[in-house]
Order: C-alpha cells, then sequence, then structure tokens
C-alpha cells in the first residue's frame, strides 16, 4: 500500500490541471440537454479531444493516451475542479466504448471511438422501454433478419433514452428472437438516429429540459454489422456496459468531492457557526464524499492487479446517488428562501437537486440494485 | 499510488482467520463470557506464537516490527472472531507505547497483557488479566504495573471485556510517546475490530436468512430482508477504505492521521450499529434470546463503539480538521 502519487501520476496531474486551466470555457455552457447548449458542448468535447483529453483511458490510436484507470481517476479530479463543462459524450465514451473495446470488431472500434472521443457523433442509449423499466428482460422491441440476411429491420419503442432529441446514433438491446423470453434471444445493436422509420418524440424532465426522449422504430433498416457482440448474447453485453456505469466510469468521484467542497464554501458563507446540527451534517457528507474516493481508489487498484469488478459495482451506485441527494438537500437547507429560487444566484444548486434526484432512478433503481447486492454480493435466497 | 495489500499481508490474514474458524467457535468464545474471565489464555499463546501480538513490536524487542498496515488485516479477522480479551490493548496500544522499552518483550511473546484507558474513562475493561496498564496524566501516557484494581465485579454488557475500576491511577511510570498517538492506535484498532465483527453479524444474518422459512421460503428471498441486508453492508463497505487509509496515514504519520482515524472510527461506528441492528432484525425473536450466538457479537460492538471516542466525538474532530475548529 502506498497512497502516495508517484512522480509520473504528479506530473499527469500537473499537465492535466494546466491544460485545463488554459482551455476551460470560463463562463459555464448552458445545459447539454437545450439545443444550444448541446451545439457547444460538443464542440468542447471537440476541443478536449484535439488535445487528447476526451477520454484518457482509451488506446492512443482511437484518440486517448493509454492512461491506466488511475490516471483517469486523477484526469477526473482535475477536470471537476476545474469547473469544466458536463460531458455531452458520456453515454458513449463511459457506458458504450468500454463494450465496444471488450466485445467490438477492430472495425467497429476504428469506426466509432474517434468520432465519438470528438463528439462528432454523440450517443444516446436505449435501454428500458415502456414495458421494461426495472425489469429490463421484458423488452419487446424486435430485430428480424431481412430476407438476404444483410439487414435488421427494427420495430418497437424505447423510452427514458438520455441525449436523445440531439444524438445521432443510439445502442440499445432489441429481441432478435421472437420465440425467445427474458434474458435470451436479445441481440445488441448500433442505431444511427437519422434512419427512415425513427421518431424522436422529447419528453420533458423535471427540470423543463429536454433531456431525455422516446426512440419509435418503425422498420428501420441496419446493416447486420451493426450489431455488437454475439447475436442473441445482447443481454449479456449490456449488463457488462451497466456494470461498468454503475461500477467506476459513470460517477466519478471527484464530482461528489467537488460538490461537497463548494458545500462546505456555501456552509461557510451562509451557515450559521453555532448550529452544531449543521456542522455535523456537513462533516458527514465530507466523509462520505471521501469514502467513495477511497472505495474508488480501492477498486481500480484491484482492477489494475487483475481482479474482475462484480455485483458490487451496486453498492458504488446507490452509495453515491444518495449522497448526490443529500448534498443537494443540505445545501437548499443552508439557502433557506432562496432555495425556491430556479434563476437566483444559487441557480446551480436548485438544479443540481432536481438533476440529483434521478440518481436513485437511473442506471437501474436504487431498488434493483438493492436486489442484485442482497442476490449476488450476500448470496441471499432469489425471489 | 497503489491502495491495497501485499500477497503477504493478505496471507497472514488469512491464516488467522482460517486458525479462528476452526480453533475459536462461537461456543468457545461462549465458555469465556460464561468463565467471567473474559480473556482465554490458550487462546492467547496461540495468537502469541503466530506472531499476531508481535507484529506492530519492534524488531530489536523481539516482535516482527509491522506497521498498521501489516496489522489492519488482523485486527479486522480477530473481530470477525470477537476475540475476547485486551488484544487490541495489548497487541497495538501496548506495541506502540512500549516499544524500545524493558516491557515491550512481554508483548510480544504475550506474557504481559497490556490494557489502556487513556481517555479518562471511568471503567477500565481487561484489568483483572492485564498486569500493565496504560493511563492518561496530565497529558502524558503513563504506564501503571499491576495496579490495585476498585469494584471488581461490574457487569459489562460484553463478556470478553471484563470491567473494572483502577483504585488509584497515580505513580504510574512515564512514557516517551505522545498520547494522542497511542489514542489514536487504540482508535484505528478499535475501528478494525468493529469492521471485521460488522462482517460477521451480517455474514451470520446471512446463514440464517437462507435458512428459516416462512410463508414457504427462505425468509432471505424476501425484498424487505435484502433490503436490510443490503442498506448495512453499504455501511460497512464504505467504512472499509477508510479504515485501511487511516492505517496508512498512522503507519507514513501523515499531517492527516488523527483525521484519517477519527473518520474510519466514526463510519465503522455507524456501520456497527447498522449491523448489529439488521442482523438482530433478521433474526426475529430468535436474535433476541441469551442462546443464539448474535447476542456475543452485538454485545461486542455495543461495547466497542462508544469505547475509543464515540462516533459523534469522531465526527467533531473530522469536522474540526475539514471545517476549521469551532
Amino acid at each position: 500500500m502506498d497512497l502516495r502519487e508517484t512522480p509520473e501520476e504528479v506530473a499527469f496531474r500537473a499537465e492535466a490541471r494546466t491544460w485545463l486551466a488554459a482551455h476551460v470555457p470560463t463562463e459555464p455552457l448552458p445545459s447539454f440537454d437545450t439545443e444550444a447548449g448541446y451545439a457547444v458542448h460538443r464542440l468542447w468535447e471537440a476541443t478536449l479531444a484535439d488535445a487528447g483529453w476526451s477520454a484518457v483511458s482509451w488506446p492512443v490510436e482511437y484518440g486517448g493516451r493509454g492512461a491506466d484507470y488511475l490516471k483517469w481517476l486523477i484526469f477526473e479530479e482535475e477536470y471537476w475542479r476545474s469547473g469544466a463543462p458536463g460531458r455531452v459524450s458520456q453515454n458513449g465514451i463511459f457506458l458504450l466504448a468500454p463494450t465496444i473495446m471488450e466485445v467490438g470488431t477492430d472495425e467497429q472500434k476504428a469506426r466509432f471511438l474517434p468520432p465519438m472521443a470528438r463528439g462528432d457523433e454523440v450517443w444516446a442509449q436505449a435501454w428500458s422501454e415502456p414495458d421494461a423499466g426495472s425489469d429490463m428482460a421484458s423488452i419487446r422491441s424486435k430485430g428480424t433478419l431481412s430476407d438476404d440476411g444483410s439487414e435488421w429491420i427494427l420495430n418497437g419503442q424505447k423510452i427514458w433514452a438520455s441525449r436523445a432529441v440531439w444524438a445521432d446514433w443510439c445502442f440499445g438491446i432489441f429481441r432478435t428472437d421472437p420465440d425467445s423470453a427474458r434474458h435470451k434471444g436479445l441481440t445488441f445493436i448500433l442505431v444511427p438516429l437519422d434512419t427512415p422509420g425513427i421518431t424522436v418524440r422529447p419528453i420533458a424532465q423535471l427540470d423543463g429540459d429536454t433531456g431525455f426522449g422516446e426512440i419509435f422504430f418503425d422498420d428501420v433498416h441496419v446493416p447486420v454489422g451493426n450489431t455488437l457482440g454475439e447475436v442473441g448474447k445482447g443481454w449479456t453485453v449490456a449488463m457488462a456496459t451497466a456494470g461498468f456505469e454503475r461500477g467506476v466510469s459513470l460517477r466519478s468521484p471527484a464530482r461528489f468531492n467537488v460538490a461537497v467542497e463548494r458545500l462546505i464554501a456555501l456552509w461557510e458563507r451562509v451557515g450559521d457557526p453555532a448550529d452544531d446540527t449543521m456542522r455535523d451534517a456537513v462533516t458527514d457528507l465530507w466523509m462520505q464524499a471521501e469514502g467513495y474516493r477511497l472505495h474508488t481508489y480501492m477498486t481500480v487498484t484491484k482492477m489494475l492487479e487483475g481482479a474482475a469488478v462484480g455485483s458490487e459495482s451496486s453498492l458504488n451506485k446507490i452509495f453515491w446517488s444518495e449522497m448526490d441527494v443529500r448534498a443537494h438537500e443540505l445545501a437548499l437547507q443552508l439557502l433557506g428562501p432562496e432555495a425556491e429560487r430556479m434563476d437566483g444566484p444559487f441557480e446551480s444548486w436548485v438544479d443540481g437537486f432536481l438533476f440529483s434526484l434521478s440518481g436513485p432512478i437511473y442506471a437501474g433503481t436504487n431498488e434493483i440494485q438493492r436486489n442484485i447486492i442482497a442476490d449476488r454480493v450476500l448470496n441471499l435466497p432469489r425471489a | 499510488m497503489q491502495f491495497s495489500f501485499t500477497s503477504d499481508q493478505l496471507d497472514f490474514a488469512s491464516g488467522l482467520r482460517d486458525m479462528l474458524e476452526r480453533e475459536f467457535t462461537a461456543a468457545r468464545l461462549r465458555n469465556v463470557w460464561e468463565s467471567g474471565s473474559g480473556h482465554d489464555p490458550a487462546l492467547w499463546s496461540h495468537l502469541a506464537e503466530m506472531g499476531v501480538l508481535s507484529m506492530m513490536v519492534p524488531e530489536p524487542d523481539g516482535g516482527l516490527g509491522g506497521d498498521f498496515v501489516d496489522t489492519v488485516l488482523l485486527v479486522e479477522e480477530l473481530g470477525r472472531a470477537a476475540v475476547p480479551g485486551p488484544v487490541l490493548e495489548t497487541m497495538v496500544v501496548g506495541a506502540v507505547a512500549l516499544a524500545g522499552t524493558k516491557w515491550a518483550g512481554g508483548v510480544a511473546d504475550g506474557s504481559t497483557p497490556v490494557t489502556a484507558a487513556l481517555l479518562g474513562e471511568r471503567y477500565l475493561p481487561h484489568g483483572a488479566v492485564s498486569p500493565l496498564v496504560l493511563v492518561a496524566h496530565r497529558g502524558a501516557a503513563e504506564l501503571l504495573e499491576n495496579p490495585v484494581l476498585g469494584n471488581e465485579g461490574i457487569e459489562g454488557i460484553d463478556g470478553g471485556r471484563v470491567l473494572s475500576t483502577l483504585a488509584d491511577a497515580t505513580g504510574g511510570s512515564a512514557l516517551d510517546v505522545d498520547l494522542a498517538r497511542l489514542i489514536d492506535a487504540g482508535s484505528l484498532a478499535a475501528a478494525a475490530y468493529l469492521l471485521g465483527l460488522s462482517s460477521r453479524m451480517l455474514a451470520i444474518a446471512g446463514d440464517y436468512a437462507r435458512d428459516r422459512r416462512q410463508f414457504g421460503q427462505p425468509i432471505g428471498a424476501f425484498q424487505a430482508v435484502k433490503h436490510l441486508m443490503a442498506d448495512a453492508l453499504l455501511k460497512v463497505e464504505f467504512a472499509r477504505p477508510a479504515i485501511y487509509r487511516a492505517a496508512w496515514s498512522f503507519a507514513n504519520d501523515t499531517p492527516e492521521r488523527a483525521r484519517d482515524v477519527s473518520m474510519a472510527k466514526s463510519l465503522v461506528s455507524d456501520a456497527a450499529q447498522k449491523a448489529a441492528r439488521s442482523a438482530l432484525q433478521v433474526h426475529g425473536a430468535i436474535g433476541y434470546t441469551w442462546e443464539c450466538d448474535l447476542q456475543l457479537f452485538m454485545k461486542k460492538a455495543w461495547a466497542l463503539v462508544p469505547a475509543w471516542g464515540s462516533a459523534s466525538l469522531h465526527r467533531r474532530r473530522v469536522a474540526d480538521a475539514v471545517l476549521g475548529p469551532r
């Protein structure tokens, strides 16, 4: 055990910090779930990618730096500390890319990864369906092979697809064996969203932005070459992605450490120093964010030493999502009447509060995560 | 940056775990409780022979010369088995306090168990079985040899931690050791022990939830039970890295040592409370009986959570470090 950074890690951190200080937009960008915000966020992705900072852990040939996960964590710390924008490409870079790296062909890697890193192609996820939410194995959207076997013909409906309104592509699983049930007979397919037969209907979120959409597939033809992994193994492929999402990639600790630093700054500014309850609550949040950071460093060291990260990643998802809600609830409590205002000087806390509330729901509700922990980590009997 | 243990460290811990699973059953722990001694001399000798007690004793004093990173997993295993007696006080606090003194050899070979009351506690644990007692006097650590004990027979909640009082805590030998560091050593040892103890309670509850059937199925198949246990596991698993980090901070005497130790003790105290409550609830009425072994572990947790500074005391210490003193 050595919790100091190596000279190489120190140098990497310094390089990232220097670049970010020089390039991060001085004014916050508008939300990427608005049309204007989406456009400027795409440009930011290109700026990042051109300097090799968009996906530091990817191999150099696809636009990364071949950095290990510890360096990726270091980059993330510097990224969020610098006040840099949220990542409009996150579904692609953090969820789809690891799956492409794992099961994709060389052609797929070369075709999809570099434009993903630049934000030239932004990806939406298409998992859920109206009747397949927590019960995702109930997927009904179909993929049928064309007569000559060269294309998938997709029909059905996906919902809660983040970024779908402006994205270029989506990835999802479709039932390609009509006689199959549950987890079998599903195939992971990549679909350009401008294919004829696709209709995207925006859905306004709690904050009013159209962050996600509903995607309708009506005889949508895509080449069979857009299959990711084996035909019929879509569930396994999707779970690899979902595992990574819940694990370390989607929510690196840094953003919570930074959120807690902001919370502490807010407490110093407006908190009542005699209020021990609030002092304890802020301290608890600091410990949680720090605990999550340490937990992640431990997990990443484990991964680097060759161990697989399994179902225990469900623990992470519950932990960070509930911590995030708690941090924002505390901030609003500190703000008092200002917390009612959506457009004031504390807008980011109110917006952040609304966003935090999605955390315990998306990527598998926390109740589903508790089931996974109970079944696979605690080995309790299945219901 | 490398946040993991060496294979030597892991192997030693798993060897200790195997030995304790084999030799130190819950039935044997119950016998120790019922004997009233709160101590198992045969187990103690076994721990000494294995080198567990001497891990943190410097090599020139006859120990293995390990640091807290070498030791933390061992303490966790002792907690998993709820090992009774002055084990934390001897192998961690005693080893740190008595390094380089004539008493260090007796820590290493187990011949002179050590106990401690360094936070001005009214009650001394393990006094009757510990010839050496560490106390704080005017802000400094002192050692009492075979002090006179008063009020023996105070009934503590944990039968592996028999309480008495010190009739006279003065007149000890001054020790050349930083009292704050000694208190951190004890707090962190208690934290690591509570980590293992919490895991054990959840394991016991898991066994019961797989075994016990109601409404025609194992109760562990019910979501209410699954979620109760998942929430407890969450607290335990997020306390774990805080404890390991504090061990590193202690071993390297970093400027954050006190903060990190307090974070560890605060988080694991809450986790242990949660684990005990959840394990009891999973058991239902049988968990509320004297015959159920769960009580041996819960009561150890309820004794160690307030010992070496409560969760709230340690949270305040973290607050002072992070937010500045009040």
